[in-house]
């Protein structure tokens, strides 16, 4: 019994050991469609809901916060945000313009997947395609934030 | 036995939810998922510690930069400063790479919508020297932009900003739609 109960605490022991020992993060190969989005807006909610903070809606506010250095994702089909790092030779994910030209635009991407501390992290090898935008949703939503048209009665 | 279960018990704690709230000064910005979270950490290039892709400077402030948490070892991926203009971080930690420091701020904790351990900064601080608050973004806009200089926010004069809009559109469908969309909006 004791060598059992010995046994099971050693198991254990490693497997709570295990996330600790392999941070090292090993990439995997995918393809993902979706669209190119600013990441802040849709998790903090400061402009509205998920719904509101993409698209056609939120294109200038997207380009705002791409251009201001705002990690920029890629919301897949299935609602799987991937943090974009790099895109093709381009490193500045942080406001460069290969990033910023394709804000609100659903691409289809292939790169390498990155998973560490519950965020996937993207570096796109290629995008196989660029659809413009495709969501449409500036009818449903109005232009959010709604300064981002400056009104122009003033 | 009793060392096991100690030696267990001390393996499993950093993997416990960890309170980073203790000491935080993080001003609120009322966000429905924000939690005040003061931590020490090291900045690091995020593409560098995925990759093995490492330049010298960690990109200057044009790569993503992550805080690799001291209590967990934790990679907190900071999103935005601590200025109300669609800022980011990397140009605030760009100075700070490979060291560890000590910031205040706020995390956004939604896993429903996937957003673990993104962070908004407010202050950061190395070793005894004074914190110095996370709102530098504009003022190296404005250094770049010299031939932008203006009234009104610096996302009113960007020329790469400007650009895109006067040929996609503010909605980004073409000038087209922006003209019915106003007509009927404003």
């Amino acid at each position: 019994m004791r060598s059992q109960i010995l046994t099971g605490l050693a198991s254990a022991i490693a497997l709570l050991a295990a996330p600790i020992a392999g941070h090292a993060a090993e990439g995997t190969r995918v393809q993902v469609t979706g669209e190119i989005i600013d990441t802040w807006c849709y998790y903090s909610g400061v402009m509205g809901s998920p719904d509101a903070v993409v698209g056609s809606a939120h294109h200038t506010c997207a380009l705002w916060c791409s251009a201001g250095g705002i990690p920029v994702g890629l919301l897949a089909e299935d609602g799987t945000v991937y943090m974009v790092l790099k895109v093709g030779d381009d490193a500045e994910a942080a406001g460069g313009d290969t990033i910023l030209n394709l804000a609100a635009h659903t691409v289809e991407a292939d790169g390498m997947l990155y998973q560490r501390d519950g965020l996937n992290y993207l570096v796109v090898s290629e995008v196989v395609s660029d659809m413009d935008i495709t969501n449409v949703n500036h009818d449903d939503y109005g232009n959010v934030p709604s300064f981002s048209i400056p009104d122009p009665n003033k | 036995m009793r060392h096991l279960i100690a030696c267990l018990a001390l393996i499993a704690s950093p993997l416990a939810a960890q309170d980073f709230s203790e000491g935080s000064e993080a001003r609120s910005w009322n966000l429905y998922a924000e939690v005040p979270a003061k931590f020490e950490a090291e900045v690091v290039d995020v593409l560098c510690t995925l990759t093995g892709d490492c330049p010298e400077d960690c990109g200057a402030g044009k790569r993503q930069l992550g805080l690799v948490r001291s209590a967990d070892d934790v990679l907190v991926f900071p999103m935005k400063n601590s200025q109300p203009a669609f800022t980011g971080a990397a140009v605030e930690l760009a100075p700070f790479c490979g060291q560890t420091v000590t910031v205040d701020g706020l995390m956004i904790d939604d896993p429903e919508l996937g957003a673990n351990n993104v962070y908004l900064l407010q202050t950061i601080k190395v070793a005894d020297a004074d914190k110095i608050k996370a709102n530098q973004w504009t003022k190296v806009w404005a250094k770049n932009h010299p031939d932008a200089k203006g009234k009104g926010p610096w996302f009113r004069r960007d020329p790469r900003i400007k650009d895109i809009i006067a040929t996609e559109g503010y909605l980004g469908l073409g000038l087209e739609v922006d003209e019915a969309f106003i007509a009927d909006n404003f």
